[in-house]
């Protein structure tokens, strides 16, 4: 099979605190692979694990079909690693920074200087190539983080959080990054804790929580086992909690409930559940501020799966 | 590969300013104060005979190295710098009270010990060389113990006392003149002292490359470049810095300071030279082996090399021939008694056979330090970063 990455009953300890346990899966070559879950679930330990950075306990990794170790350089020449901590040296500029680190990958210097600017360009910061990172804001120094991981154009690619604290803007550049280097033929390793994001740019979600996989799948493979198909969301202010119990009751209604001014009510099936749920306001004259439908969102699935909230 | 590592590696360090402070400025800073606390010296005292009593017992008659030196040091000629009686105990402790003379020296079994009233420029100056000439006729000592085994004569030894009197590096004369010997030493500690310190260059370094040290560190650990590239890049990048540092010391002591290091001067260079990479690879083992933060690892180069330069008798003297004589393991292994032995040999020896032992010594002790390294750092991994 054409799996770029194997692992296989991954067990990792820091001291007697198990961060990953029994953990197997496979990447297929040039799909998105997102690791979602909360802080904590293991996605840097797991990431740290595959790299040959961490010893762990047992389970085997396979990378590029051949057994990831410290010194195997054939592989590592191939991966492109960008860390959820910014790793670039305050003391060099962007370029240099993107230089230093190409160059222990790439020799050919004009080669590398063409990468360099593929590089620049991918992640927007031509601009900035001669500012040092002190002089960038953090959304620009993540994307700096990210041009430093990738200017060797490696086949496989781990992103550990890479949209942590940016702006939107610069979260939509390097989000279209990442789909653009996933076009031009790499396999991702994802990490992320945001659910929208793991939906909007990943083929398969394994879905982690304190150090276990809960669930696998593509986003809308994983959406059914939400086991509602829609939510019914509406503001309400002062909302009579006695009339919960009888939309409990309404045809399809799996759950129901009031928080924060907010009326939630998931459907398992049906059509029209919107237009039928505000005839039934109206036929009860309870008043609303806005009332929308919602297609079941991952955190559902977390929801569902573990009894709570995926944001934090 | 090697090109750019080590352009690299020489642009960050030479960019961190703490580190430039203390390998390049601080030696500077050092050498002034040394510089200014002697000058003043010679400045607000001008240099009289000093009036000192020795103690005639059988260990004096037995040591003509040491009864020799003070006699040379009392003749009356332009070099003269004592007014020396051989006296009793008694007698001296008399002197001494009537302020006839500043001190009288004692020999015992443990070495000379030097009995006085107060302590000023004289008295510093006398125990100076006592030490110095004490030190000296150790050496002599044993030098002439073997030599006596091969059936020499007299005539020989005191052949050879005589010239290692001429060539002495106590032959202090004339305070105003630049070539006052016993001012040198604390400047070859320095050298030393400035060498070591060169492990400071070698934590940070290696500090780059470790992924539990730094977060850069862990993106070169994941990187296909070897370890012992980049160990050995950072050792030639950080050499060139420690290169600068040497030539700086040397340069502003000799021609900003006028201290002159005489016809050796450019053997003391080589040894700081090779001094500088003990001291590096020194700083890249205690950095790769021990699994500790950058702070506490410098604290480990700052503090080996303060204890390394004391063992080696950079403060007292005896210590360095204590030392040597119970536990002489101690100074084997110890690069800075490695340097000031190399720098005294240049002084106490006619030849430079203990000098190009202890270059060997030291260029030995950093290839297997950096060997070291680089095993023990190619497939590290770590349990937690
Ligand atoms: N160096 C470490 N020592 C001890 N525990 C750690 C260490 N790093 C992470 N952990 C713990 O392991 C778990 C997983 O951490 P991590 O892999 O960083 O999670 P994530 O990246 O998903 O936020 C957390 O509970 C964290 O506290
Ligand atoms: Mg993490």
């Amino acid at each position: 099979m054409n799996y770029v990455i194997e692992v296989e009953h991954l067990t990792k300890k820091y001291k007697s605190f198990k961060a990953i346990d029994d953990l197997s899966f496979k990447v297929k070559k040039g799909e998105i692979l997102g690791l979602l879950g909360p802080n904590g679930s293991g996605k840097s330990t797991t990431i740290n694990c595959l790299l040959a950075l961490l010893n762990f306990k047992q389970g085997h990794i396979k990378i590029f079909g051949k057994e990831m170790k410290q010194d195997a350089y054939d592989i590592k020449q191939d991966i492109g690693v960008v860390f959820q901590d910014v790793a670039v040296f305050d003391e060099l500029t962007v370029y240099e920074n993107i230089d230093y680190f190409g160059g222990l990958y790439i020799k050919d210097k004009n080669l590398r200087k063409t990468y360099i600017n593929e590089a620049l360009d991918l992640v927007s910061l031509k601009d900035f190539a001669k500012f040092y990172p002190k002089q960038l804001s953090g959304g620009l120094i993540r994307r700096l983080n990210i041009a430093c991981g990738i200017v060797h154009k490696p086949k496989l690619i781990f992103l550990d959080e890479p949209t942590v604290a940016v702006d939107p803007q610069s979260r939509n550049n390097i989000l279209n990054g990442i789909r653009k280097l996933r076009d031009d033929g790499a396999t991702i390793i994802y990490t992320t804790h945001y659910m929208e994001e793991a939906e909007m740019i990943c083929d398969n979600i394994v879905i982690l929580d304190k150090g276990n996989i809960i669930a696998e799948g593509s986003s809308d493979e994983l959406k059914k086992l939400a086991k509602i198909e829609e939510k019914v969301i509406v503001e309400i202010m002062n909302f009579d909690d006695k009339y919960l119990k009888m939309i409990g009751k309404l045809k399809n209604v799996v759950d129901v409930t009031y928080a924060s001014s907010i009326l939630t009510v998931k459907y398992n099936k049906g059509q029209n559940n919107l237009v039928t749920f505000i005839e039934y306001l109206k036929e009860n004259k309870i008043e609303y501020f806005k009332i929308y439908s919602e297609r079941p969102t991952l955190n559902d699935v977390f929801l569902e799966i573990t009894g709570k909230e995926l944001r934090d | 590969m090697f090109k750019h590592n080590i352009i690299y590696s020489f642009k960050l360090l030479i960019k961190n300013k703490v580190l430039i402070f203390w390998t390049l400025f601080f030696p500077l800073i050092l050498a002034t104060f040394f510089h200014l606390a002697f000058s003043n010296i010679s400045d607000s005292e001008k240099l009289n005979i000093i009036d000192i009593a020795i103690i005639e017992n059988e260990l004096l008659d037995n040591n003509s190295y040491f009864k020799e030196s003070f006699v040379y040091l009392s003749s009356s000629n332009e070099n003269q710098l004592f007014d020396t009686i051989f006296t009793t105990e008694e007698d001296a402790k008399e002197l001494l009270t009537n302020n006839e003379i500043v001190g009288y020296i004692v020999l015992n079994g443990d070495g000379p010990s030097l009995v006085v009233k107060n302590s000023d420029i004289n008295t510093t100056i006398l125990k100076y060389v006592i030490e110095e000439i004490n030190q000296n006729s150790i050496i002599i000592n044993n030098t002439l113990e073997s030599s006596v085994n091969q059936n020499t004569t007299i005539n020989d030894i005191s052949n050879q006392i005589i010239s290692y009197l001429s060539s002495s590096n106590i032959s202090i004369t004339d305070q105003s003149s630049d070539n006052v010997d016993y001012m040198m030493l604390p400047f070859y500690s320095l050298v030393a002292m400035t060498a070591l310190y060169g492990g400071i260059l070698g934590v940070a370094m290696i500090n780059y490359f470790l992924a539990n040290m730094s977060s850069v560190g862990k993106r070169v650990s994941v990187s296909p470049t070897k370890k012992s590239i980049l160990i050995l890049s950072g050792v030639i990048a950080s050499y060139i810095i420690q290169l600068l540092g040497i030539s700086l010391l040397m340069f502003y002591t000799s021609v900003i300071l006028n201290i002159n290091y005489g016809s050796n001067v450019f053997l003391v260079f080589l040894l700081g030279l090779v001094g500088s990479l003990a001291g590096l690879s020194f700083g890249i083992a205690v950095s790769s082996l021990f699994k500790v933060n950058e702070d506490t690892k410098t604290g480990i180069i700052i503090s080996v090399t303060m204890l390394g330069c004391f063992l080696s008798g950079m403060m007292i003297s005896s210590l360095k021939y204590i030392i040597d004589k119970y536990i002489p393991i101690v100074n084997l292994f110890n690069p800075a008694s490695m340097i000031t032995d190399g720098l005294y040999s240049l002084y106490c020896y006619d030849n430079f056979n203990k000098y190009w032992f202890d270059i060997m010594s030291l260029l030995i002790f950093s290839l297997l330090l950096i060997l070291l390294s680089i095993t023990s750092l190619r497939r590290q991994k770590y349990d937690s970063i």
